[in-house]
């Protein structure tokens, strides 16, 4: 109806222009819904391939005809075990009075349907352990390296890590008042050659913790 | 003359994509915050007429439980009483089941409280159709292993 209601609005030259948009119109649409659409039920079809004779019952977690135990979806959608005579003979005897039922058929009834109750399924698996173990034993594997490189490969540090070669830095940047703002310089006390009172405060009570 | 080329493939595409006619349809309906609220009254007696539906089958009945564990609640017990009701009339003891431990499962850490208390309430109906709890067939604790799928 918009086309043609647009055909009489626009001038007559258009005219073609009209019918090629119709046109492309109709094969543009074909051609988006043949890209979007799935034959119906491939996916389920190879799904079901593997499911043999189980009993397709239900959503379960996405629609497709498959088993997992899980909390969230507690109702898989095909039954565990595929229907045996003897399942159906349990399944003749469901349909009467539950009460006549064995705990044994119970059971089996349970079983033909689920493979894991939720006390199997949610059991701790011990996992953990071998986990935790082999990150123990990896991560000790790389203070062995680091002590193998200690032994065999570093040079030994340079004489300059020395504690006097270290004191005799420590007084050079002191002589040339390096950061006299608020850095090293700052907290030496010129006057009296010695650190400010409070640094040596400070260092009374390193020493103190030092002792501890 | 080219403007109005590319005018005309543009609106192609747009028609294309998405039918003046369903657009419309669309906007009818109200998308927005605030609507009526459901109390948790009329929550339960939706699921409970929904179990209690005579028509119902395995696959509906599946759903509606499975829905029921992905939400954040515990199914109040007229709803598992109904559900119980639903597994007897398609004949499923196995889902009958199942459905206990599930909802023991939704108590979470409140499991000493709650559980008892859904027990309590839908001991009536268990004895009269017949249902074990999974304390009673031993599925509190784990009974079977499975084998390892490494190692078969």
């Amino acid at each position: 109806m918009a086309a043609k209601r647009r055909r009489d609005v626009l001038p007559d030259y258009m005219d073609g222009y009209v019918h090629v948009n119709t046109m492309a119109n109709f094969l543009m649409r074909r051609a988006l819904l043949d890209a979007v659409r799935v034959p119906a039920g491939v996916r389920a079809m190879s799904e079901l391939a593997k499911i043999g004779n189980r009993e397709w019952v239900g959503y379960g977690f996405n629609g497709q005809p498959n088993y997992v135990d899980r909390p969230d979806f507690p109702l898989p959608a095909v039954r565990f075990h595929p229907d045996t005579p003897d399942i159906k003979v349990l399944r003749e005897k469901e349909k009467g009075d539950w009460r006549k039922l064995t705990i044994e058929e119970k059971k089996a009834l349970y079983r033909a349907s689920f493979c894991q109750t939720f006390a199997e399924f949610q059991a701790p698996t011990g996992e953990w352990k071998g986990i935790m173990g082999w990150s123990l034993i990896l991560a000790s594997l790389s203070v062995w390296i680091y002590m193998a490189m200690k032994l065999f490969v570093y040079n030994p540090i340079p004489e300059s890590m020395s504690e006097e070669n270290q004191k005799a830095q420590l007084k050079r940047m002191l002589d040339l008042k390096v950061n006299p703002v608020d850095g090293l310089a700052s907290k030496w006390d010129y006057e009296n050659n010695r650190w400010k009172r409070w640094i040596g405060a400070m260092a009374a009570a390193w020493a103190r913790v030092d002792k501890m | 003359m080219l403007r109005s080329v590319t005018g005309n493939l543009a609106n192609v595409l747009k028609r294309s994509l998405a039918p003046t006619v369903r657009v419309s349809a669309i906007a009818q309906v109200r998308r927005a915050h605030g609507g009526p609220v459901e109390s948790d009254e009329e929550f339960d007696c939706r699921y409970e007429a929904f179990f209690n539906r005579t028509d119902i089958d395995g696959w509906e009945i599946r759903k509606g439980m499975n829905d029921l564990c992905g939400m954040d609640l515990v199914p109040d017990p007229k709803i598992i009483k109904a559900a119980l009701h639903a597994c007897r009339r398609v004949n499923d003891y196995a889902l009958a089941v199942r459905f206990i431990e599930a909802c023991k499962d939704k108590c979470g850490p409140k499991v000493g409280e709650i559980y008892p208390y859904i027990i309590q309430e839908i001991k009536p109906t268990l004895t009269e159709l017949g249902i074990d709890t999974p304390e009673e067939l031993g599925y509190d604790k784990p009974e079977l292993a499975l084998e390892s799928v490494y190692e078969m």
